[in-house]
């Protein structure tokens, strides 16, 4: 249906089907119109706090602008260890410890340090379909698992159980998930870890939002229970907590052996993280925290207008237990995710990426961010409201 | 925790070379620093655009024209990080795993990512129909760059044109006319700003697909560390 639909331009059918293309043809579309507001993309609106800019000016002031090396600034990861141990519990040192530039590339390193062809990844659907471009340019096979909206999109362990053939080597964890926002809670955790360890499976565990969660839900780590340190990848960066994805600063941690591995493969491909920009995610990791928690205050308050606005325009959406985003269910419009996507751009000059570039079942929902000032949500939501009405009544009639 | 993973790594990073680590930090020109506070100063600290900077992507293309006059739209250049990203990838998009890269002489920037992507890196034309893509630098032999673009014309091989090391010579393979959709030029400020991780790749008629699979390894590179480069120009 969408290959054919005469509303969406011909740029944009041909790429309906790859989710990344899909992201980034809509972005290029939007940067044609001036006021649009851009409630698509996962970059943080806020300024990097002053104290991690000034780091990296001092970083020049004191001539720390030669190559770090290749898994990354001492410093830095020796900062980044102790913070795992004392708020994810886990029993990592130093060189447990990679920088890399950004989280995105430590999933991409992960997945050539440890895939072979065949190898199958279990993946929660939706996803983030880098996730895919990683696992493929790999040799490994994804392999879905579903995740439903009436259980918050959190991941159950039978259905992870039921996806597991002899072929099968990781479980890949998105805690809280881009782009439904769920998590995938403690208990849940604790069964996939024994799942994992029945099997002998790896998880990687990508908790790159760990730190924006709402409603009094926690964060735990697969990687702090007993048993799962030598078979849990962690991933996360600094890129959506300090609003810096400029900078391009992630890290991976693992077993040693894993490490040195992924070193190899970083030198191979891209080499060492930008020196300035590890020395500002230094600044960043043992500096004051006081901006996170201011971020997280104005995320939740936003956060809270979009829901309203969207209960208000009678749609629904999972449960944001974190992160930045609302997973809305668009059905009730009648039009594919694509084509309201399209025309909430091209009418409403609002951009929100469609729920097939999260995966292909997915073209009934909408994901929403609240990357923007609360007065531009605000318009935002009354430019939508009536195209979401105007094909609503169509739909009715 | 334990100092090995619980299941074996993944066959292609056996046996890769231990990182040759140089850490040596050079003076920077002032204008460079001067560049970098001015854009940490204006904000920009989140994500560029995917290709890269504009304003940088339009420096590559003029110094491109001013030294080999190579007509370049700044759509087909993408910053990368680093030189080594963009060899990667130009290997890992253009040379598929089994096919032969045909290199002059000193191949240690390639070995490790031929072994990651399965490559086989050679010296000689002897199987000319397992050849995906001929390395070359503008310090290799003369004859012999003139002897491989001819058969890349012929027998359809990609040329990855690195001049990481400077541009210099006047002699560029994308000006043989036949040959220019199949030659990618991979460039670096990695001389004078080793630490900043500014690599570049352009022309081709696999721009766009290079700059697809670059996004899905780094998204972008690091903005700071682009601007900063744009300083270099006055110097």
């Amino acid at each position: 249906m969408l290959v054919a639909n005469p509303n969406i331009p011909e740029d944009v059918r041909a790429v309906a089907a790859d989710g990344t293309q899909l992201r980034y043809k809509l972005m290029e579309l939007s940067a044609q119109y001036p006021d649009a507001i851009a409630l698509g993309r996962g970059d943080p609106d806020l300024a990097t706090p002053a104290h991690i800019i000034e780091a990296a000016k001092i970083a020049m002031r004191d001539g720390h602008m030669g190559s770090t090396p290749v898994a990354g600034l001492p410093e830095l990861r020796e900062a980044i260890a102790e913070k795992l141990r004392a708020e994810n519990g886990l029993p990592v040192e130093r060189d447990n410890v990679i920088i890399t530039t950004g989280g995105q590339e430590g999933l991409y390193l992960v997945m050539q340090t440890l895939l072979d062809e065949g190898d199958e990844v279990l993946v929660p659907d939706p996803r983030y379909t880098s996730y895919d471009e990683a696992i493929a340019s790999a040799g490994g096979k994804m392999v879905l698992v579903p995740t439903t909206h009436e259980d918050a999109f959190n991941l159950r362990p039978e259905a992870i159980e039921a996806a597991i053939t002899p072929k099968t080597k990781v479980i890949l964890i998105i805690t809280p998930s881009n782009p439904t926002s769920g998590i995938v809670t403690e208990d849940r955790l604790r069964a996939i870890a024994e799942i994992a360890v029945r099997h002998n499976l790896i998880v990687i565990s990508d908790e790159i939002y760990e730190k924006f969660l709402f409603d009094g839900w926690k964060h735990f780590s697969i990687g702090s229970i007993p048993g799962m340190a030598d078979r849990t990848i962690t991933l996360n960066g600094f890129s959506k907590t300090y609003a810096m994805t400029g900078f391009r600063v992630g890290y991976a941690a693992a077993p040693l052996d894993f490490i040195q591995a992924m070193t190899r493969v970083k030198a191979a491909t891209t080499g060492a993280a930008a020196s300035v920009s590890q020395w500002a995610a230094l600044a960043a990791q043992t500096g004051t925290q006081a901006p996170i928690r201011e971020f997280h205050r104005i995320y939740a308050e936003r956060r809270k207008l979009m829901m309203n606005g969207l209960t208000d325009l009678g749609l629904d959406y999972s449960d944001p237990r974190g992160a930045f985003f609302l997973w809305t269910n668009s059905s009730s419009t009648g039009i594919q995710a694509t084509e309201l996507a399209y025309l909430l751009l091209k009418e409403g000059r609002v951009l929100i990426f469609p729920g097939n570039a999260f995966g292909e079942k997915w073209g009934g929902y909408l994901r929403i961010s609240v990357l923007q000032s609360t007065d531009l949500l605000t318009e935002a939501l009354e430019r939508m409201r009536p195209i979401i009405e105007r094909y609503r009544a169509q739909e009715s009639s | 925790m334990s100092a090995t993973l619980a299941r074996p790594l993944a066959r292609r990073v056996i046996g890769l070379p231990d990182p040759v680590e140089n850490t040596t930090a050079l003076p920077v020109p002032e204008g460079v620093i001067d560049a970098a506070y001015e854009a940490l100063d204006k904000g920009h600290t989140h994500y560029t655009d995917r290709p890269g900077i504009l304003p940088l992507r339009t420096q590559i293309v003029n110094a491109l024209n001013q030294q080999y006059v190579l007509d370049l739209n700044p759509d087909a250049v993408t910053i990368t990080c680093g030189a080594t990203e963009a060899r990667f990838v130009a290997l890992k998009q253009l040379a598929p795993a089994g096919s032969t890269v045909l290199h002059t002489g000193k191949s240690d920037a390639l070995q490790a990512a031929a072994q990651l992507i399965g490559v086989k890196l050679t010296k000689t034309t002897k199987h000319p129909e397992n050849v995906s893509l001929v390395y070359l630098t503008p310090k290799d032999d003369p004859a012999k760059i003139s002897a491989w673009c001819a058969q890349a014309v012929t027998l359809g091989w990609w040329v990855l044109w690195d001049v990481s090391g400077g541009l210099t010579g006047h002699f560029h393979p994308a000006r043989l006319d036949a040959l220019a959709p199949q030659v990618i030029t991979v460039g670096s400020f990695s001389n004078a700003l080793p630490g900043w991780r500014v690599g570049w790749m352009a022309g081709s008629k696999a721009a766009t697909k290079l700059r697809a699979y670059k996004q899905s390894m780094t998204i972008c590179t690091t903005s700071v560390s682009q601007w900063a480069a744009l300083g270099l120009e006055d110097n």
